[in-house]
């Protein structure tokens, strides 16, 4: 029985073989876009989940509250760790410090690369993630002050196909010995690094220093907020009430003298939403669930309104079946036969799609995922969007086929007591409501990203770079800057220790002035600038002055409005005293708000300060004469350099960087939107041929009778726009919600025009009337005589 | 064999209600040939549907081999017709998807024979119409009689006690007419009922009592 049902439903789709391309191509173009984000979906939620104590591992997180604002950091003081030997519920602490775009070379300093992301790590850091050693020993990595595990790829870019273990690396102007090749961090890691070095050397390097004012070692220093730590608990502790036990011991440590609450955040959430409980990550993988859910959806309705309006079709070869011994549930098997064998060719297609499409997809989406048959999860996701589209499309047609009654059927009547054209209708309104919202997503989310880029940010960002400088470097800053003042092209100079001035990172909470509440507290961002930083960057000086270059800077302070108003000060605010970092000064200025964080927050506080020279230097050219700037500067770096590679920034490209992956949401939305639109107007299409075909006698009489070939296109096409315009009033509301939900989370966002949506409206109706006018025009001038005389 | 008593059936709209058949008795005997005849909208086709099982009763009584089976539901129903019931139509309704051979297996798979057995059926049935060296061909590659031939080979293979034909030549020149109608003689000469509804006159001459049909009801019989 079942090799018959095979065999008729083979045949039959080959029969029909119009409607069963236009069936196969819409399921596999939505089968193989739902795969592929299903694949992303799969990828986000597995972060971190490689680490197998990862349901008892957490991250440590400081949150304040500050006027009002709650401001999280993700870093804790070092001594949190000690304070975990004496919680009887974490069996383990490990503090990481941070440090980006370092410096490693080979011992000859003939392999040398920057941008290195290094860390220092406590030495229960292997024991509690699973990150496998290739060569060491786990318990021996950190043997002294002087080991490094570096990964696997760092070995080869350092030491090519020879064995690392032994060798010397340069960091620091300090010889490492390699102790340790780890495999490289996997990309669904939120902990990667390129080195690792033992948490003892900043240790030794921090006291040698002199500590942090009264506090000599990190295990004392209360101030210093810059260890990621993570504490590994026994199953099934509170961590809320752990967090809340942190709390406490660092206020008892503080002598009371604290308002800093400290959370855990178990590591497979960290990834997907941050220390400050900011889930857009999360969200957005939700919405992209959604979307495939929704692309997956108008799929299956293609099928599902191609069977059913072609049920009549069907209906005399069911009702002879049902004369000749069929029962209901035969035929409603035989059916989901016949739509196993579409999707099992549909699927084969759509897998050929995903390996054409994979490298596309990965360059849009930003990810590095694989497809591979031999690996599980692809079954898993493949199986999900597969049986779950089958399952939605094949039960309905299956069941309204297998319900005629034989009689009326061959008679050519068949109430099918459902309702088909209205559901069908139905089903065609969902389409297109659901890509009209798509549309509209993605023109509002082009516009928000184009406002983004050109929004004037309160500084002038066209043609600056930024040049990290090596200490070796810095030591001859004035030389080089007098050099490259008489340089063609280099308009000015200054520096800064602001690595990436469109995300300013650095903030204290230590500055004091004399009406401060005493509950005040207020989180300072905090910048290292001279004299010429504010000129080079334009940026406006509402009261007072610039900083001069003499040693009198030092207790001058230059604060942004934002600042002043937060403080509460009155104007004159020049002259007003301060005391930052438990040092006393003058504010000499103050700046208008520009931008130093992404825009999705508002402008924060922000203080400039002199007290040092910054190590990043940045210049200002032009457009015709950038390439010459850049090598100018290349050339005097390297005077004094000493081997350590050059690199620079554009600063303007720094600041697009931040708004990547909206960037790629909003590119990926407009993929989604375009395939939502071709799958609709695939179905669409596919309906208005069968129409037409039904529609045959009825368009041969009017054509007789006089009717032009404009009035019967017309005719024909009205219903179906119809259905297009109903989905437009319907998409409008929720596109609106949808939109507005995600401009929420900028701080500074487009307004919602309702242009947008009659563009979107006009758009689809558009692509609809070109679909259906192509079948109307080719019915309309069809010769009458063929169709009524077949009749 | 078939014992029809005051069969009422009606057709509804949300306007009209239309008598189809009027307290219609009637009865055929095992191994009888009878054909029904009447104008156009007389019902006689209502009745065979009824007789077939493929139509329920709204009011009477349906006695078929001593089984009362006017209040069948749909599934009772199929069971009883696909053991004892053939059908030929008059637009010979094979299934194009299917080649001449599976055409005539399909009842037999439904009534789950074992396809060895199927198979040796379908090719002894197949030889009986003079079919078989088209076995692998699609109905749409035959001629209107062989097409007929073969909806009767797919009606006989499951050795019904009773064919019902509707209108079996309707679509035939003369010739293929003939040749149905004597195909259907053979068959009833070998113990099989059967039940036709024809226009035909000359049709009509092969059955042994006709039945003719006015507005629902039983006009006359007459015994050919």
């Amino acid at each position: 029985m079942i090799k018959n049902y095979f065999k008729t439903a083979w045949r039959s789709l080959w029969k029909n073989k119009f409607y069963t391309v236009i069936n196969i191509s819409g399921l596999a173009v939505g089968l193989a876009t739902g795969i592929m984000l299903l694949l992303w979906v799969q990828h986000e939620f597995s972060y971190d989940k490689f680490n197998k104590d990862y349901p008892d591992i957490y991250q440590l997180s400081s949150h304040f509250q500050t006027d009002g604002d709650n401001i999280t950091w993700e870093g804790v003081p070092g001594p949190l760790a000690i304070f975990a030997k004496s919680i009887p519920e974490v069996q383990s602490s490990v503090r990481i410090l941070r440090e980006f775009d370092q410096v490693l070379s080979n011992k000859e300093k003939r392999k040398i690369f920057d941008r290195n992301t290094v860390a220092f790590v406590d030495s229960g850091f292997l024991s509690m993630f699973d990150f496998p050693l290739v060569k060491g020993n786990k318990a021996t990595v950190f043997p002294d002050n002087n080991s490094v595990v570096i990964t696997q790829s760092t070995a080869q870019k350092l030491f090519g196909d020879s064995d690392a273990i032994g060798e010397t690396i340069i960091f620091f102007e300090t010889n490492f010995i390699v102790t340790g090749v780890l495999q490289d961090f996997p990309e669904n890691s939120s902990i990667r690094y390129d080195a690792l070095f033992p948490m003892d050397l900043y240790a030794q390097q921090f006291t040698a220093n002199g500590g942090n004012g009264d506090w000599k070692t990190i295990d004392e220093d209360m101030g210093n907020f810059g260890f990621n730590t993570f504490v590994k608990l026994q199953s099934n502790a509170g961590s809320e009430k752990i967090g809340e036990v942190f709390s406490a011991a660092y206020k008892k440590a503080r002598n009371g003298d604290s308002d800093v609450a400290f959370r855990l955040q178990n590591l497979a959430d960290i990834h997907l939403i941050n220390a400050g409980g900011n889930n857009s990550a999360l969200r957005m993988v939700q919405i992209f669930m959604l979307v495939v859910i929704l692309l997956l959806a108008i799929a299956s309705i293609n099928y599902v309104n191609l069977s059913t309006a072609r049920a009549l079709l069907r209906a005399k070869e069911t009702s002879v079946r049902k004369i000749i011994g069929a029962n209901k549930w035969q035929l409603f098997f035989q059916f989901m036969i016949e739509t196993v064998v579409l999707f099992l060719l549909a699927t084969l297609i759509a897998i050929a799609l995903i390996f054409l499409l994979m490298p596309f997809y990965n360059s849009i989406s930003g990810k590095m995922l694989y497809f591979s048959l031999s690996d599980i999860s692809i079954w898993k996701a493949v199986a999900i969007a597969v049986l779950g589209t089958l399952l939605a499309s094949s039960i309905y047609p299956a069941l309204l086929l297998s319900s005629f009654k034989p009689i009326e059927s061959l008679k050519g009547k068949f109430s099918s007591g459902l309702g088909t054209v209205s559901f069908r209708k139905a089903l065609v309104i969902f389409q297109f409501s659901i890509s009209i919202i798509l549309l509209v997503c993605t023109i509002i989310m082009s516009n928000q990203m184009t406002f983004l880029k050109k929004k004037d940010l309160g500084y002038d960002k066209s043609y600056v770079f930024t040049v990290p400088l090596t200490q070796k470097v810095g030591d001859h800053l004035d030389a080089i800057k007098a050099e490259l003042n008489n340089q063609h092209g280099i308009l000015n100079i200054a520096t800064s220790d602001a690595y990436n001035f469109s995300n300013l990172q650095g903030s204290t909470g230590d500055i004091d002035w004399e009406a401060k509440p005493a509950n005040s507290n207020m989180i300072i961002t905090q910048v290292v600038i001279d004299k010429d930083f504010i000129s080079t960057m334009k940026i406006p000086i509402l009261e007072g002055k610039d900083f001069n270059g003499t040693p009198v800077d030092s207790s001058h302070f230059i604060l942004n409005e934002t600042a002043v108003k937060q403080m509460g000060l009155k104007q004159p605010y020049v002259g007003q005293q301060i005391s930052f970092h438990s040092k006393e000064g003058t504010i000499i200025g103050v700046v208008k708000d520009f931008n130093f964080q992404s825009l999705k927050e508002k402008v924060s506080p922000l203080i400039f300060f002199s007290w040092w020279k910054g190590n990043i230097l940045y210049i200002r050219t032009t457009a015709e004469n950038a390439q010459q700037a850049i090598a100018a500067v290349e050339k005097q770096y390297k005077k004094y350099a000493d081997n350590s590679p050059f690199s620079y920034n554009f600063i303007d490209k720094q600041f697009e960087a931040q708004y990547q992956s909206d960037q790629r949401a909003g590119t990926l939305f407009r993929v989604f939107a375009g395939i939502a639109i071709f799958i609709s107007c695939l179905g669409l299409f596919g309906l208005v041929t069968y129409t037409m075909q039904v529609k045959i006698k009825e368009i041969g009489i009017r054509k007789v009778l006089g009717a032009s070939v404009s009035s019967i296109v017309q005719l024909l096409s009205k219903d179906f726009l119809k259905l297009v315009f109903i989905a437009f009033i319907i998409a409008i509301p929720i596109a609106w919600w949808a939109t507005n939900k995600w401009l929420e989370g900028f701080a500074y966002r487009v307004n919602i025009s309702w242009w947008i949506f009659v563009a979107a409206g006009i758009l689809a109706l558009s692509i609809a009337l070109i679909t259906v006018s192509f079948q109307a025009i080719k019915a309309a001038i069809a010769n009458p005589v063929d169709s009524l005389r077949d009749e | 064999m078939i014992k029809i008593t005051d069969l009422q059936k009606l057709y509804r709209t949300e306007e009209v209600e239309t008598v189809a058949l009027n307290n219609l008795s009637m009865e055929v005997k095992k191994g009888e040939f009878i054909a029904v005849m009447g104008p156009s909208g007389c019902g006689k086709s209502t009745l065979l549907n009824i007789v077939g099982l493929l139509d329920d009763l709204d009011g009477g009584s349906y006695l078929f081999n001593d089984i009362e089976v006017a209040q069948f539901n749909e599934r009772k129903r199929s069971d009883l017709r696909k053991h004892n019931i053939g059908f030929v139509f008059q637009s010979f309704n094979l299934i194009d998807e299917l080649t001449i051979f599976e055409n005539v297996e399909l009842p037999l798979i439904y009534t789950k024979v074992p396809a060895a057995e199927r198979k040796r059926r379908v090719e002894e049935v197949l030889e009986k119409v003079q079919i078989m060296h088209r076995r692998n061909h699609f109905p749409q590659q035959l001629s209107g009689g062989q097409q007929q031939r073969v909806a009767v080979a797919r009606a006989v293979v499951n050795n019904p006690k009773l064919i019902l034909a509707d209108e079996p030549t309707g679509n035939l020149d003369s010739n293929n007419g003939s040749a149905v109608m004597q195909l259907l003689t053979e068959l009833n000469e070998q113990g099989t009922t059967v039940v036709m509804v024809t226009h035909s006159e000359h049709d009509a001459r092969y059955s042994d009592r006709i039945i003719r049909m006015l507005d629902g009801q039983i006009v006359m019989e007459v015994v050919g």
